[in-house]
């Protein structure tokens, strides 16, 4: 079985307090193995009510097909909920992960952020 | 011409992986195919691609294949010259699929994942299993 983890509310520097927004990390690898946690993670954070979704996966180390399946459906989700959005963050550094986005062409569904802080900042003027 | 033939069979290896059909078991594939790439002579970029879309093969056999008698699925490496074939096969019939292609489904990216960033991906069906070949060049 392959590593992998994620939690809630992490935290961000300069920023106490996230408002309405749920702020989640993961890393390690994210495939169908792994994808089940992931989709219930975020469907618990949507059926709470939460309507903008910070996923952090800079320390991701492998992420697949799946995985990328799993947060298009969070997006869709939200749209059925009337409205919201997924914000995914993931560092320059990881390259790897990166590439996969670019290549499964969901840049029109989930805006991909460098750092918590941008993603943050994006979420905060569009509302 | 003798010598070359037998240069050509100094330079194919093969190898072969029975895999449990397990989603639990897709790590086990990666590292598999990331040593096979790497011992071939991939550098660490391309062994992580080749693992990537290995890794959809193997996936998509466990949800929608069947296995063997034993309970598992086939992966399986070919290196001849400057290129390397992953094979995976399991005993079901492929159905083509009636998933949603549309940037909003959840499912079907699987295939064009694999054929952006391998050289060439093959779908062979047969009555008695499916295999999916990829192939990747050193150059």
């Amino acid at each position: 079985m392959g590593f992998f983890y994620i939690s809630d509310d992490a935290p961000v520097a300069g920023i106490e307090r996230l408002g309405d927004i749920a702020m989640l990390v993961a890393g390690g690898d994210i495939d169908y193995d792994a994808s089940p946690q992931l989709r219930e993670r975020l469907a618990d954070h949507i059926h709470k009510g939460a309507r903008r979704l910070v996923l952090d996966l800079s320390k991701v180390t492998f992420i697949d097909s799946t995985a990328i399946g799993v947060l298009v459906g969070a997006v869709m989700r939200l749209h059925e909920e009337g409205g919201g959005s997924l914000a995914v963050v993931c560092a320059d550094e990881n390259r790897r992960v990166l590439r996969i986005f670019e290549i499964a062409g969901v840049d029109s569904l989930i805006g991909l952020y460098r750092s918590r802080e941008e993603a943050l900042l994006e979420l905060a003027t569009t509302g | 011409m003798r010598a070359t033939v037998q240069q050509a069979r100094d330079t194919c290896t093969r190898s072969e992986l029975r895999l449990p059909a397990q989603p639990s078991k897709l790590s086990v594939a990666r590292e598999y195919v990331r040593d096979a790439a790497a011992a071939f002579g991939f550098d660490a970029e391309r062994c992580y691609e080749i693992a990537f879309a290995v890794n959809e093969a193997v996936t998509n056999a466990i949800r929608h294949g069947r296995p063997d008698e034993h309970g598992e699925i086939h992966l399986s490496t070919l290196g001849e010259g400057e290129r390397l074939t992953l094979s995976v096969r399991d005993y079901g019939t492929f159905v083509a699929s009636t998933v949603d292609y549309s940037p909003t489904a959840e499912g079907g990216r699987g295939f064009a994942l694999m054929a952006g960033l391998m050289d060439t991906v093959q779908l062979c069906v047969s009555s008695d299993g499916t295999t999916v070949r990829l192939s990747k060049a050193l150059t």
